[in-house]
């Protein structure tokens, strides 16, 4: 079984995953980079968009990436809604506050989705995507390259918009000093919406991804939450290229632990890794000490 | 806080209103079995959520993962009666305990860092409890579930028989009996010394550690303990509904509504989320469940979101006189 073909075809599907877990859990890294707040409901925005994806796919027969970006300003205007009608409110009050809140409108959004669309799971598969290419014994689907490339370009995107836009560096001053940034002039209020807006954007783009290569699920959200933060933890608070490194290392064992040991385990391998890290390296594996 | 209502009540007599009315409500409900049974896993999830509340109303930890307990528990106390031939009572403090050793695993790690990290760690370790229940088939049965747990003995006490087999209200009492032992646990807790660390840690980490507060250790005991009355409900249910499979005994279900049910009955208080706990229950069985029937836990969701912004001290909370 275990031959040199099959370790190169886990660590290049584990990468190819890998780029796919940082663009899920980018969403709510960035928010906890710039807001301290952990979005409990960051998976469930998430999901709200591979159902708009499998919706638009089901009804009007859209392409997936069509309508990737039409999903991704859905699951905004959700993140934009949740901060300004609840968040807004009682983002000055204790941190756990705004946990259990996110976390609220995170359990409203996954039963509604149960109304909505059942339990029963969502893939939005289409022909083409499934073509396999084959390299020397190793198999790649064409989707999976496709799904890689849009999560490099996200990822690369929200970074370049940090590090480039006067917008970006708004976010960032008000990160690091709420009391310099309004000084300077900067609407900080404005800058926490368009941050959590955008955190949902993330989320978002995510989600169709998320349904072309597996499924989506009302269950599934809180999945992907915990994972988010799993690779959060791992890379790093603050990190977003540590996040692409984390998510690989997360991808690469995964799918190794799928070849060597049992698929029923796979999950088992980023818990252990972050209760390690935990013990370890509570600051990330790139993230500065806290 | 300035209260505007006609009436405030201290915590003890509020706790003492709870306790008659959960006693004298079978005899309102006419020992209808139906309406017992909800509200046995209406008491087990008000002892549930006083186990909740002493770690995060208290020593103001969230835990987003007591299914992890619960399910440790009664898959501990299940396991316990039938691979090892216990006597079901051992077989609970046993659970128990080990529902202290899942908090231990847990909390060691996750309580190193300040923040979220407990919250989010504890769900992923839920989670990862679950998959360890499915895949450990030759220990657990996997998806198959564990099938005719016994339920407890019968115990003769004098001229009276409780059988836990038959009678539904027997376990109700039981329930409720655990549930007040719960309660005065937390109470002597929250009383002394320990727990004044708690409500230090709550209040201020960094000032708590500096006055000399062991932070790391008063968390991790506000968790055992939590973990303990957790695990020790976990166990009663397996006994009372004799059946368990991963999807039931870690049900989300077990993280969810003591959270709902702290913060509506009043997060602030000791008793107030058993109050909210059985309440929750009522309104759910009765009302939630007649307008959607698959989501009707998107209800709770809206109860968290709407408590938590305009009510944060919980509906019962106001009432309750802060000593």
């Amino acid at each position: 079984m275990i031959s040199t073909a099959s370790i190169i075809q886990s660590l290049l599907s584990g990468m190819l995953e890998g780029m796919n877990y940082a663009l899920y859990c980018l969403g709510l890294a960035f928010v906890f980079g710039i807001m301290r707040i952990i979005n409990m409901a960051h998976g469930e925005f998430l999901v709200l968009s591979g159902y708009i994806a499998y919706w638009l796919l089901v009804k009007w027969g859209f392409n997936p990436l069509l309508s990737l970006p039409i999903a991704a300003v859905i699951a905004a205007g959700a993140s934009f809604l949740s901060y300004r009608v609840f968040l807004q409110r009682i983002r000055t009050t204790a941190e756990l506050n705004t946990l259990i809140l996110t976390f609220g409108i995170g359990i409203f959004l996954s039963n509604l989705y149960l109304q909505l669309w059942s339990a029963d799971i969502r893939n939005i598969g289409v022909d083409w995507m499934e073509k396999p290419l084959m390299l020397a014994g190793i198999y790649i689907s064409f989707g999976e390259i496709i799904t890689f490339t849009i999560s490099f370009i996200g990822v690369a995107a929200l970074h370049s918009f940090l590090r480039h836009t006067k917008m970006g560096k708004a976010i960032r001053i008000t990160a690091i000093d709420r009391d310099a940034a309004t000084l300077a002039g900067i609407n900080v209020e404005r800058v926490d919406l368009l941050a959590f807006s955008i955190g949902g954007l993330l989320a978002g783009l995510g989600g169709p991804l998320l349904g072309m290569l597996s499924f989506v699920s009302p269950g599934t959200g809180l999945h992907i939450t915990v994972k988010a933060f799993i690779l959060t933890v791992l890379a790093g608070v603050g990190s977003i290229p540590g996040l692409i490194a984390a998510g690989m290392i997360l991808g690469i064992g995964e799918a190794m632990t799928v070849t060597f040991v049992s698929s029923s385990y796979r999950e088992l391998f980023g818990f252990a890794l972050f209760l390690i890290i935990l013990l370890v390296r509570p600051s990330g594996l790139f993230g500065k000490r806290i | 806080m300035k209260s505007y209502l006609p009436f405030q009540v201290s915590e003890k007599k509020m706790a003492i209103v709870t306790f008659v009315v959960v006693l004298t409500l079978p005899f309102i409900l006419s020992f209808n079995p139906y309406y017992l049974s909800i509200f046995i896993s209406a008491l087990i999830l008000g002892s549930v959520s006083l186990a909740w509340n002493l770690l995060a109303g208290v020593c103001g930890q969230v835990s987003f993962g007591h299914a992890a307990f619960f399910g440790i528990g009664a898959y501990a106390s299940a396991l316990l009666v039938m691979k090892a031939g216990f006597n079901p009572f051992l077989a609970m403090a046993g659970a128990a305990m080990t529902g202290v050793m899942g908090g231990l695993i847990i909390g060691i790690p996750a309580f190193r860092l300040r923040g979220p990290y407990f919250a989010l760690s504890i769900l992923g370790f839920a989670e990862v409890m679950k998959l360890l229940t499915l895949n450990l088939t030759s220990l657990t049965e996997g998806s198959k579930g564990v099938f005719n747990i016994p339920s407890l003995p019968l115990i003769k006490l004098g001229g009276m028989t409780f059988d836990f087999y038959i009678s539904r209200t027997t376990n109700y009492y039981l329930a409720a009996a655990l549930m007040f032992a719960i309660y005065l646990s937390i109470y002597f807790i929250r009383h002394s010394n320990i727990g004044l660390a708690m409500s230090a840690v709550h209040g201020d980490e960094e000032t708590a550690s500096g006055i000399g507060v062991p932070v790391f250790k008063t968390k991790i005991i506000a968790l055992t303990v939590s973990a303990f009355c957790t695990a020790l409900m976990g166990s009663f249910y397996a006994h009372y509904v004799h059946f368990l499979n991963p999807d039931s005994a870690f049900d989300g279900f077990w993280s969810v509504m003591p959270i709902v049910g702290s913060l509506f009955g009043g997060i602030g208080t000791l008793i107030g989320p058993s109050i909210g706990a059985l309440v929750i229950t009522g309104l759910d069985e009765f009302l939630f469940k007649r307008f959607f029937e698959t989501g009707h836990k998107l209800f709770f969701g809206l109860l968290l979101t709407i408590v938590i912004v305009w009510a944060p001290v919980g509906l019962l909370g106001k009432w309750v006189k802060k000593r």
